[in-house]
């Protein structure tokens, strides 16, 4: 027995020996020192920004759009020469994957990276709070992308470039009183802790002050598929408006049997249904109505021009997570510009510096909580094939 | 290589930390109760450590060992209560326990923080601390693995009729295998938690369950350096398959396929047996006999789980009465 | 009434998941854990197809039974045989074909993954839904299609495993393989042949439920299993009219639980139901008996 021992305890030996020898080697390898900021004061060359984000996993939609609206960006200042002549921003693009662990470690990896002067965060809530302490501790700036919830902006070091979605519902509340749709039924997905809050905290008040009454409120889960059960209650209660509050296929599939139903009143979902992430729901979201940051059908230039420019290089109409994108990565710049400092400390007071005076970004005029953005927000409808402007 | 170590060291961590929850069950199969309950005590251990540290104020080793001990008592008392299952059974009962967990906590209102869960619990965790701790841990699960000890759960989960003959108290072994499965699953939850400081419902699900049980199968159920070859295999594999990262959900599913077929005893029984291999070969030439070849210690999890009977049906080689009613 | 409708298409949609599963299950003993990731496939590759033109109702049914079955057929052919091949007994090959399931779900699942960025999908068809309002109630011609698939598949396969010859050759599979491999009767092709219907099985209910909730997720199929786990718990395993039966249970459980608005407990309600039956029958409603051992 005592060979089966010592044969054990070698074996396990060799697998972690050669196990850590590999990922040694392999793996990361120390940071170079290329050209960073100036030490202090000054904006360098060449700003290297990183961002560590969903490009993969059930919200890889928004972290691909948040790296696309931010290469959007990046092109225009370096070909505007916003920060100076010759000056040029780059990003390097790392996958959390949806993972905590992975979200972290590479966000370690970065941050241990001194080159890298800026980071745009993950997009998934749970990441985005599991790395805010991280980002603190080592205080190097990061703008978060969606991850909505508390526990992301705790710090001098944490932003977040977008507005959380109870900031802008009251657009909602607002166009439902002009409407006229006093009364209405909330429909809402009880583990997704967005619409959770929403529907429990935020959008009570909100209706109380435009005098909706909300007649009832149906949970259901993330896993709920099938909607027979609460389109008919709502049909048959006949409600002047309901408010949905479900993820993307749920919407589908809910629209659809609500109608089925017999319900013809008003719809009124989120921004998770923009971009035409309704489409397959067919006739049955038409004259959906939904607020959101941002929309290609906003009017204002900014957002004109940047739809146009998105066109332009994806060949497709942008989304709320590139304008989020897209505005982050501006924050960031106009952040050098005002501390004229491209360092780790430089871009924190300057971007703290900018969320006082506030910008005109792609998603219209730009207020800031503390770190975190505010946007006026745009009542969008939706035809049935394209978004357009709610009247 | 420090720098390797600094840039690496939630990698590291992570390593221990799913090394612990896959010892949680790894624990139980050792002695042949096939549960999966070390997964809900991950979650109450996370819990429970989340809300002592940010409700309770206390400090992060009074908050774990909370969560830990939480996290034993109640699996001790769901063993208890389901302890007469076997196989596929308890499995299944056991899975439906850990989804419960999940459901109280969406529901639990103020104190679980519902859908959005707990955030802003920062323990005070080093790597070295749960190094100290998984040592530790380690060191007491291989005083079970050696001796007349190993022997005796080796019994008791390979032929537990045997083992009652023998005088050697199955009802007891698996009773406390359970609460030491609901501790080490609420060490590891409690300290997952604290160091990533968050947790919510949506992580105590199915894919935590299927995560463990995989670690323990293509690592090797046999011992708890099956379940560290296997931590260690899946936590770095998305390092080292950097370039196919897009792909890394479908290596896995690959891999662990292929582990099913081909390796019944994880990589470590494969390790086991190259290294019997050697031995019995160098004895053989030594003394011109036979060697062993069946390694007791060495276990395939599949034999860990189902003893027989489950579904009504029966191996082939024992005569067991079954009556069946059909469809 | 409107209720009891609802309920029993739930159950319909659940007992159209849960059959295949079952039926490999009960008869030649594979828990197939890839089943979920079969239903999904199937309606995915429906939906590819789909992209080119709209598809009739009928050719989308037939491209997704055919995925299906042929996924189910190679999981057969490529992992569970070659794993019954090197186990010892019955028992090592079922948990090794549990997480030989599990990793073979991964591939499919990761494939759509990709290829959708998570986002659901839905399949062109020509199909249009009509609604019914029959005073009493109102009733989608969808929801008529799944309850029918649904209702009438269930008891096909009953009565075709209790009358004909085939079905006495797999129960007997079920039973004592050996002895009935003994009397003559081919395992590997009635193996082939059960995980091919399983499949199609797969393929039909993830069409079909792609169509009535107008588009499914990838990670659709996986949530599926939990509750076809469920069912086949309190139905009994091995039992299809006890599967039967459980999809109905379940589905008037949970319609009961969403009308008295504790929407987030549904959950609960699987897994509670799981829990109690093992705890006080754990051969479930019309399972076999089975040996306590120590």
């Amino acid at each position: 027995m005592k060979n089966q021992k010592i044969g054990r305890i070698v074996a396990a030996a060799l697998t972690i020996g050669t196990m850590a020898l590999v990922t040694a080697c392999g793996g990361g390898s120390s940071t170079s020192s290329a050209s960073t900021a100036a030490g202090g004061g000054a904006i360098a060359q060449e700003i290297k920004l990183g961002a560590v984000h969903d490009l993969t996993g059930p919200v890889a939609y928004a972290g691909v759009g948040a790296k696309n609206g931010a290469e959007i960006a990046i092109q225009e200042i370096n070909d505007s020469a916003f920060l100076g002549q010759g000056v040029k921003v780059s990003i390097d693009e790392v996958d959390s994957a949806f993972e905590i662990e992975r979200a972290t470690s590479e966000m370690t990896k970065m941050m241990g990276n001194k080159d890298i002067v800026a980071i745009i965060g993950p997009a998934a809530s749970q990441q985005a709070a599991a790395v805010a302490p991280l980002v603190e501790r080592q205080k190097v700036p990061t703008v978060f992308t969606q991850a909505g919830s508390s526990g992301v902006v705790i710090g001098d070091y944490t932003f977040r470039g977008t507005a959380p979605m109870e900031t802008y519902y009251h657009r909602a509340a607002e166009w439902m009183k002009a409407q006229g749709l006093t009364d209405t039924v909330i429909v809402y997905n009880a583990q997704f802790p967005t619409f959770a809050q929403l529907a429990d905290t935020h959008f009570p008040p909100l209706a109380q002050q435009n005098g909706i009454t909300i007649s009832n409120k149906i949970a259901v889960q993330t896993n709920t598929q099938d909607f027979t059960g609460p389109a008919q209650q709502i049909a048959q209660a006949n409600p002047k408006a309901v408010n949905v509050l479900l993820n993307a296929a749920q919407s589908v599939t809910f629209l659809n049997q609500l109608r089925q139903a017999g319900y013809t009143g008003q719809a009124v979902a989120t921004s998770v249904q923009g971009a035409g992430n309704i489409a397959p729901a067919g006739d049955a979201a038409k004259g959906l109505v939904y607020p959101t940051d941002f929309s290609y059908a906003q009017t204002d230039p900014k957002a004109v021009a940047f739809a146009k420019a998105y066109q332009a290089k994806f060949n497709k109409l942008p989304d709320n997570y590139a304008a989020e994108g897209y505005d982050s990565i501006w924050w960031i710049a106009r952040g050098i510009k005002a501390s004229g400092d491209s360092s780790r400390q430089g871009i924190q007071k300057g971007l703290k510096q900018v969320a006082g005076e506030g910008f005109e970004g792609a998603m219209g005029k730009l207020t800031f909580e503390g770190n975190d953005m505010r946007v006026p927000g745009v009542m969008i409808k939706w035809d049935g094939t394209a978004e357009t402007l709610a009247p | 290589m420090i720098d390797w170590y600094n840039s690496n060291s939630v990698l590291l961590q992570t390593t221990l930390t799913t090394l612990l929850l896959a010892l949680s069950i790894q624990v139980s199969m050792r002695v042949g109760v096939f549960s999966f309950a070390g997964i809900g005590a991950f979650g109450i251990g996370g819990y429970l450590a989340a809300i002592g540290m940010t409700k309770w104020q206390l400090e992060t080793i009074p908050a774990i060992a909370i969560g830990a001990l939480a996290g034993a008592v109640v699996v001790f008392l769901l063993g208890l209560l389901i302890g007469k299952l076997t196989g596929l059974y308890l499995g299944m009962a056991t899975i439906a326990f850990t989804l419960i967990v999940a459901v109280l906590a969406i529901n639990g209102g103020e104190l679980t923080g519902g859908a959005s869960g707990i955030f802003g619990a920062l323990g005070d965790i080093t790597l070295e601390g749960v190094a100290l701790v998984v040592l530790v841990v380690v060191a007491l699960l291989t005083f079970t693995e050696l001796g007349s000890l190993g022997r005796q759960l080796d019994t008791v989960r390979e032929d537990p009729e045997l083992a009652n003959s023998l005088g050697i108290s199955v009802t007891r072994y698996r009773r406390i295998s359970f609460a030491v499965s609901g501790l080490i699953g609420g060490l590891a939850g409690g300290i997952t938690t604290l160091t990533r400081s968050t947790i919510t419902p949506e992580e105590v699900n199915f894919h935590l369950v299927v995560l463990a049980l995989t670690v323990i199968v293509v690592g090797g159920s046999g011992s708890w350096v099956g379940a560290l070859i296997g931590s260690i295999i899946f936590v770095w594999l998305p390092t080292w398959l950097d370039f196919v990262s897009e792909w890394e959900e479908l290596i896995y599913g690959v891999l662990v396929t292929l582990a099913a077929i081909f390796l019944p005893k994880g990589i470590l029984g494969v390790i086991r047996d190259l290294i019997h291999r050697w031995q019995s070969s160098r004895a053989k030439k030594a003394a011109g006999v036979i060697g062993p070849d069946q390694d007791p210690h060495s276990i395939s999890i599949a034999e860990t789980a189902l003893p027989a009977g489950v579904g009504g049906r029966t191996p082939n080689r024992r005569p067991a009465s079954t009556t069946k009613e059909e469809s | 009434m409107q209720d009891v409708l609802n309920a029993a298409q739930l159950g319909s949609v659940y007992l159209l998941f849960a059959l295949g599963m079952a039926l490999a299950w009960g008869t030649i003993g594979i828990l197939n854990f890839a089943h979920g990731a079969t239903f999904m496939f199937s309606a995915f590759v429906a939906h590819l197809v789909s992209q080119a033109f709209a598809l009739p109702l009928p050719l989308a049914l037939l491209i997704s039974v055919l995925t299906g079955a042929l996924i189910s057929v190679a999981t057969q052919v490529f992992a569970f045989q070659p794993i019954i091949h090197r186990s010892r007994n019955i028992t090592t090959a079922e948990t090794r074909i549990l997480i030989g399931g599990i990793g073979v779900a991964s591939i499919p699942l990761a494939i759509a993954q990709r290829m959708t960025h998570s986002a659901p999908f839905g399949i062109n068809t020509t199909y249009q839904d009509v609604v019914w309002d029959l005073g009493l109630f109102r009733l989608s011609s969808t929801s008529l299609i799944v309850l029918i698939a649904g209702i009438g598949l269930g008891l096909g396969i009953i009565f075709w495993l209790r009358r004909s010859k085939q079905g006495l050759a797999l129960r007997a599979i079920g039973v004592d393989s050996e002895t009935a491999a003994g009397m003559g009767i081919n395992q590997f092709f009635l193996s082939i042949g059960t995980m091919a219907v399983a499949g199609g099985l797969a393929g039909l209910a993830g069409a079909l439920l792609t169509i009535q909730l107008r588009a499914i997720a990838p990670e659709t199929g996986d949530q599926l299993i939990i509750k076809a786990f469920a069912i086949i718990v309190l139905g009994g395993l091995g039992s299809m009219t006890g599967a039967f039966i459980g999809s109905f249970i379940l589905a008037t459980v949970e319609t009961l639980v969403l009308k008295a608005n504790l929407g987030s407990w549904v959950d609960a309600v699987s897994f509670g139901l799981i829990f109690i039956v093992l705890l006080l029958r754990p051969q479930g409603i019309l399972g076999r008996k089975e040996v306590r051992r120590t």
